[in-house]
């Protein structure tokens, strides 16, 4: 169950408010042990695959040391953040924090 | 969880057929597997296989580590006049391959009708040669010469002998290439031809200089009557030019050279001469294009490259913690996470920490 305020393709605004684009985001996410295709974590951030926890705190944290380096705080918050639904080992209730869709 | 699949399943066969080798890849390439892949694939490469192709039917997964060893093969036989085939990629690898650009770097089966590199016997065309060398037939030669760094010049010098012998009223054709921000001649037909070009460099006008900054052709049908270019055309005349047709070589809508065409007699060139300069000057951009797209290709490789690094040191990282502190997969990365957002610092820096201290500590041991 994703937070109520938080649209599907929440990853995808943190994203771009990190200024990354697909290509770089996965680059990150490949070198901090990504095993998904540029595809794949494209379809993770808009929300049309479910990532694993795994996939989806590497993702998360492939993001927040992005906002560090831009001198800000972590924003994007990791698997063990949240409070666990029924189905938690599907990565499924992440998304607390999401930035505002624009 | 993908991460914790321990070792990938992932096998390479070869079969042999009219002079192409036939590299057959099933299961998954990522990097446990690409080392075996990059072995087999040079192997192939150095037993003095050209026409090597990829058949992707029974891949299921490939990741950027494949991907690097493709390009590796792909450049190899580039260089040594190759061609590589890749053929029915499963849709996920064939968007990958799409995606990332690979699709540019080899052909895409089941058409094999290959690049190739001009044979010497092919290299004689001039400005001396027979006029009546088609159109169709120079430009499909020209079409054929690689796109390759290293060549570049070599292409656009064929280029040069090609519009030489192509376009009828050709006494001398150059190219001049801005690079660096300095306009030069990259090749010309002759020593007259070079110092027609230099005249306009120094002077800073001239046809040539005009179609490579404002990316239009000029056409000095006859010098004679020209007025545009007050100091240049004096020299021109006295080296004994006549007419003068300067194409621009326009690449990502930037002019960034000229193909220049120069007559001894005045009202040279016809329409047909101007279409087909145009032409030849249109696929010496698109050379040009290729060039800097595949020099991206390479900036991208060199990134996977580091890339794979990385992460060959943060999963060490995992394996020392794993060991030392008895914890899972899971909880190694979770830990080097943690310190990463703790201390605010990038993981990789903590893997590469925890790694050259483990190295320490064995030699320490060893010592």
């Amino acid at each position: 169950m994703l937070m109520a305020d938080a649209p599907p393709h929440f990853l995808d605004l943190f994203r771009r408010d990190a200024a990354l684009s697909h290509g770089e985001l996965w680059l990150r996410y490949f070198e901090l042990g990504g095993m998904s295709t540029g595809l794949q974590l494209e379809a993770y951030l808009y929300g049309a695959l479910r990532p694993t926890e795994h996939d989806h705190d590497i993702i998360a944290h492939a993001l927040n040391e992005r906002f560090v380096e831009l001198g800000g705080n972590h924003p994007v918050p990791y698997s063990e953040d949240v409070d666990r639904g029924d189905d938690a080992d599907h990565g499924d209730d992440v998304g607390r924090g999401a930035p505002d869709p624009n | 969880m993908t991460a914790d699949r321990a070792l990938s399943d992932f096998s390479v066969s070869a079969s042999f057929t009219d002079g192409q080798v036939v590299l057959a890849l099933e299961g998954e390439v990522d990097v446990l597997s690409a080392p075996e892949f990059d072995a087999f694939f040079e192997t192939m490469i150095d037993r003095g296989h050209r026409s090597v192709v990829l058949d992707l039917a029974r891949l299921r997964f490939m990741d950027a580590s494949g991907l690097a060893v493709i390009a590796r093969g792909a450049n190899r036989l580039e260089v040594t006049g190759g061609t590589l085939t890749i053929r029915t990629p499963i849709a996920m690898i064939g968007r990958l391959l799409d995606i990332t650009g690979f699709a540019r770097l080899v052909q895409l089966g089941p058409g094999t009708s290959a690049y190739g590199h001009l044979g010497p016997e092919e290299l004689v065309a001039d400005g001396a040669a027979d006029h009546s060398y088609g159109m169709s037939k120079a430009m499909t030669k020209f079409a054929s010469i690689h796109t390759d760094d290293e060549l570049i010049d070599g292409a656009l010098r064929m280029a040069v002998s090609l519009a030489g012998a192509a376009v009828g009223g050709a006494d001398g054709v150059s190219v001049s290439l801005r690079r660096r921000g300095v306009l030069s001649t990259v090749a010309a037909t002759d020593q007259t031809i070079s110092t027609m070009d230099a005249n306009q460099y120094q002077t800073g006008e001239g046809p040539c200089v005009d179609a490579s900054t404002q990316g239009h052709w000029f056409h000095a049908e006859s010098l004679e009557n020209e007025t545009r270019w007050p100091v240049f055309t004096p020299r021109a005349r006295a080296l004994g030019i006549q007419a003068i047709l300067s194409s621009p070589l326009v690449v990502q809508e930037h002019p960034v050279g000229a193909l220049n065409i120069y007559s001894l007699t005045p009202s040279a060139f016809s329409i047909r001469d101007q279409e087909m300069a145009g032409a030849f000057a249109a696929r010496a951009s698109s050379l040009l294009g290729d060039a800097e797209a595949s020099q991206s290709d390479d900036d991208l490789s060199i990134r996977f490259q580091g890339a794979l690094r990385v992460r060959e040191v943060i999963a060490q990282a995992q394996g020392v913690l794993m060991e030392r502190e008895g914890v899972s997969e899971k909880d190694a990365y979770a830990a080097l996470r943690r310190y990463s957002l703790g201390n605010g610092r990038p993981l990789y820096e903590r893997a590469e920490n925890i790694v050259a201290s483990a190295r320490r500590s064995l030699t320490d041991a060893d010592g």
